[in-house]
This record gives structure tokens, C-alpha cells and sequence, in this order.
């Protein structure tokens, strides 16, 4: 046998003491410990910055829009001024009373630049009142339901346990620089027969809701329903259930059906659940395209 | 992509730890001073992750920082032995049963430091002769030639020895 070989021998007999494990988990510890320390911070100082960023951006353009009138008219002026409209958040709440939970979220629009004119206003002043609107029915719903549930012999426990749910919220389907379209949506998780949904579509350039008659023409009702009933008959080969028109289906649209306008800026109309086929196809959405 | 490297080389080290221990313990000859030298080897090499390359290099580079904590931990028991009179301190620097043997140990100790450690690296740890190339960060050739002369000095059957290197 070589010496070497006899070394390799003696090497790998030497023995391994107990400790070494112990010592090495302690040390793997310690260092997950400082890790996550580190993460930590990092994140924090990362939301830091952003915060002082925004802050500072903030000031510098508030300050630049109220000291130099020159400065707010050229912003005003701005090709690109459909992107100084922004939807936030105006007022957000929760509620619980009798164990019904209500959660609202209500949008605004906000111009950044001046000479927003009175229409945004209105616009804001009829989304708050349709969401107050649909939280008190909402809330009014859920308290009929209580009352016939405790009448009808459940107990306040059993009721307790149903999670009764109300979001009133929003959702922006488009914005560009063109349109601005978004729907607000109040649900009620016990029933599906209560949602409803209100579509908002604006025309940035003029500052005015559009209207499916200055997307598509005069001819708008013609041409949607042809569109329509082009789609439902596809969809229907493709095994797709529609309501026919006696058990209430489609048989055309009215003046004020609900669309959005998707990322080709056109006009999807939307049916809700049941308007024309059962539930459990959920909404129902049609894109008109206009045929020039 | 940090966060990954990192788990692997926890789960490396986890796996690898009885070979690091006869590493240390083949330059320090000393249980407590093996012990050591792994936990803080394994401690810069946690604190330094960031540092590795890719995977690939995981191997190599861990072996890097536990060959100079072992260099360093060597110096410290000289330094030792040199300022205490004590001539017991020998019997710390071998331990018992270790010396008895034969003087194969012995023959290995009395090469230079980086022969013998390529000498191990190659034949007890089992490593490539680039591997070893990446750890002592020297070229290739050198690697080659230091092993060579390692094995004469041994008196070691370098024909045999040749079939071991390929």
C-alpha cells in the first residue's frame, strides 16, 4: 500500500466530535437572524426614499404651478393632458353593524392642471351619491335578510356565521390618453341577484362622457344589435347557453346599456348576470367594432 | 437569485461539514482549533454571500476561506508555541494517538505548507486539479508542478501517482 493511500486512510478515520454540528446550526442561525435584520431595514429605507422622492416631486410641482403662471398654462396646454387626470381613492370606510360588514371605496377624478370646469365636479358629486346610494340599499338588503333569516327560526349565531359582505368599489377598465373608462360596482356576497355596476366612459380630449351614439354614429342601436346577434349565434355553435327571446333574452340594446371602452378604443358592451343568459355564465361582454 | 445562492450554500455546508472539519484538523491537529477554524470559516463565508459568483464557484470558493482560516490558525498556535516556554504546549499541537503513528504524518508536515496542501486537496479531498488551480489561486501549471515535487519528496511512485491525477 502507498503512503499515500495510507494517509487517505488515516484522514478519513479522523474523528468528527458532536460539537461541530451544534456550532455550525448556531452559526447558520445567527446568520438567518442578520438577514432577515437586513431585509428589513433595506425595505424600509427603499420606502423611505420613495416617500422623499414623491414629496419632493410634489412640492416642486405645486410650487412651479402656483408661482409661475406661465408654467400652470403651458400644463394646461399640454397634447398630453389625459394623462393629468387621475382617479383616486376619495373616501374609503368600513363598517360593521349586526355583523354586516360593508366596505366602500369611493372614486374620484382628480385634473392636476387648472380649468377643470364644472363637469368633473358633477361627475364626483354623482359617483358619491350612487355609492351612498348603493351602500344604504345594500345595507338595507342584508337587513331584511337578517330579520326574515331570525323570523324564520335561525338563531343570532347561525346569522353571526354568515359573513354577510357589502363592497362597494371600483374598477378602472381603460385610461389612456384618449378615454378614461371605469365602472363602480356594489356587491353583496349572499345573493347574486343584487349586484349592479355603473360604467363611466370619458372622452379626455373634449373633457365630456362619451356616449356609445359618438363612438359608433347615429346608427349606434343598428349596429350593436347586428354585431350582437352575430356573436351570440358564434358563441352559441361553440356551445355557449343564451336566454332565447321568450325566456327573456336578447332582443336589443337600449339607450342606456352599459359599456366600457377597451385598449383598442372601442366599445365593449356588457350584460350583467341573467340579463340575457343564466347565471352561471357571469357577465356578458360584446366589442363592437364599427366597420368603416 | 441572493436569496437562492444563499439557501444552497446553507445546505451546502450542512452537507460538506464532516469534510471541512478534516481539513481544519489535518493543519491544526488540534480538536478545538478544527472546531474554530470551521465555525468562522462558515461564518464569513454566510457573512460574504453575496460575494459567490454562481453556483458552480460555490465549492471552490468556500474552500478558499476555509483553507486561510486554517493558514491563520496555524500562524496563532506558532506564535504561541514561540512566546510560551511551556514545553507541555507541544502535547496541545499533537494530539495523542496522532503522533504514535507512523511518521507518514510526519513526512507530509515536513513539505511546504502550499505542496502539502494541494498534496490534500488533491488525494483526501478528492478534487480536480483545476479546482484546487481556483482555490490556491494559482495557475494550473504551478498546481501541477507543486504536486509533482510534492510526490517525489514523498518518495511516492509517481507512475502510480500519475493514474491518481488523471
Amino acid at each position: 500500500m502507498g503512503k499515500l493511500e495510507t494517509m487517505k486512510e488515516r484522514y478519513d478515520q479522523i474523528t468528527i466530535p458532536e460539537e461541530l454540528n451544534i456550532r455550525i446550526q448556531q452559526e447558520i442561525q445567527n446568520s438567518r437572524k442578520q438577514q432577515e435584520e437586513k431585509r428589513r431595514n433595506k425595505f424600509k429605507r427603499i420606502i423611505r426614499n420613495i416617500e422623499v422622492t414623491a414629496a419632493v416631486v410634489c412640492i416642486l410641482f405645486t410650487a412651479a404651478l402656483n408661482t409661475s403662471p406661465v408654467f400652470a398654462k403651458e400644463m394646461g396646454q399640454l397634447p398630453v393632458i389625459g394623462e393629468l387626470i387621475q382617479i383616486v381613492t376619495f373616501r374609503s370606510y368600513e363598517t360593521e353593524k349586526d355583523d354586516i360588514a360593508v366596505s366602500v371605496e369611493i372614486p374620484t377624478l382628480e385634473m392636476i392642471a387648472e380649468d377643470t370646469g364644472t363637469l368633473m365636479d358633477d361627475i364626483n358629486q354623482e359617483i358619491l351619491i350612487r355609492c351612498n346610494q348603493y351602500a344604504d340599499e345594500a345595507v338595507r338588503h342584508a337587513e331584511e335578510y337578517r330579520v326574515a333569516y331570525l323570523e324564520t327560526g335561525g338563531t343570532p349565531e347561525e346569522w353571526a356565521e354568515h359573513s354577510i359582505k357589502i363592497i362597494i368599489d371600483y374598477e378602472i377598465k381603460q385610461h389612456n390618453n384618449n378615454y378614461l373608462s371605469f365602472v363602480v360596482r356594489s356587491t353583496e356576497n349572499w345573493t347574486n341577484a343584487n349586484s349592479e355596476s355603473k360604467y363611466y366612459n370619458m372622452d379626455l380630449r373634449t373633457r365630456k362622457m362619451i356616449t356609445l351614439k359618438d363612438m359608433l354614429g347615429d346608427d349606434y342601436i343598428e349596429l350593436a344589435n347586428e354585431s350582437i346577434q352575430k356573436q351570440i349565434a358564434e358563441r352559441q355553435k361553440s356551445g355557449e347557453t343564451f336566454f332565447t327571446a321568450e325566456e327573456g333574452g336578447f332582443t336589443g340594446i337600449s339607450e342606456d346599456v352599459k359599456f366600457y371602452i377597451n385598449g383598442y378604443n372601442r366599445p365593449v358592451i356588457v350584460f350583467e348576470k341573467y340579463d340575457i343568459a343564466p347565471g352561471s355564465s357571469g357577465e356578458i361582454e360584446f366589442e363592437i367594432i364599427k366597420e368603416n | 437569485m441572493k436569496q437562492i445562492l444563499y439557501e444552497k450554500l446553507i445546505q451546502y455546508i450542512l452537507q460538506n461539514q464532516d469534510r471541512f472539519y478534516r481539513v481544519a484538523y489535518s493543519y491544526t491537529r488540534h480538536q478545538e482549533d478544527a472546531l474554530d477554524v470551521v465555525q468562522s470559516a462558515v461564518c464569513k463565508a454566510l457573512e460574504a454571500h453575496e460575494s459567490i459568483k454562481n453556483e458552480n464557484a460555490l465549492k471552490t470558493w468556500f474552500y478558499r476561506i476555509l483553507i486561510n482560516e486554517c493558514l491563520t490558525a496555524l500562524k496563532k498556535q506558532k506564535k504561541l508555541l514561540l512566546t510560551n516556554d511551556d514545553l507541555n504546549q507541544e502535547e496541545m499541537y499533537y494530539e495523542k494517538g496522532y503522533e504514535s503513528n507512523d511518521d507518514i504524518e510526519k513526512e507530509l508536515d515536513k513539505l511546504e505548507l502550499d505542496i502539502q496542501e494541494i498534496i490534500k486537496l488533491r488525494f483526501f479531498e478528492d478534487l480536480s486539479l483545476k479546482e484546487i488551480s481556483c482555490i490556491t489561486q494559482l495557475n494550473l501549471n504551478t498546481v501541477k508542478t507543486k504536486l509533482y515535487r510534492g510526490l517525489k519528496q514523498l518518495k511516492e511512485n509517481i507512475q502510480e501517482a500519475d493514474i491518481w491525477v488523471n
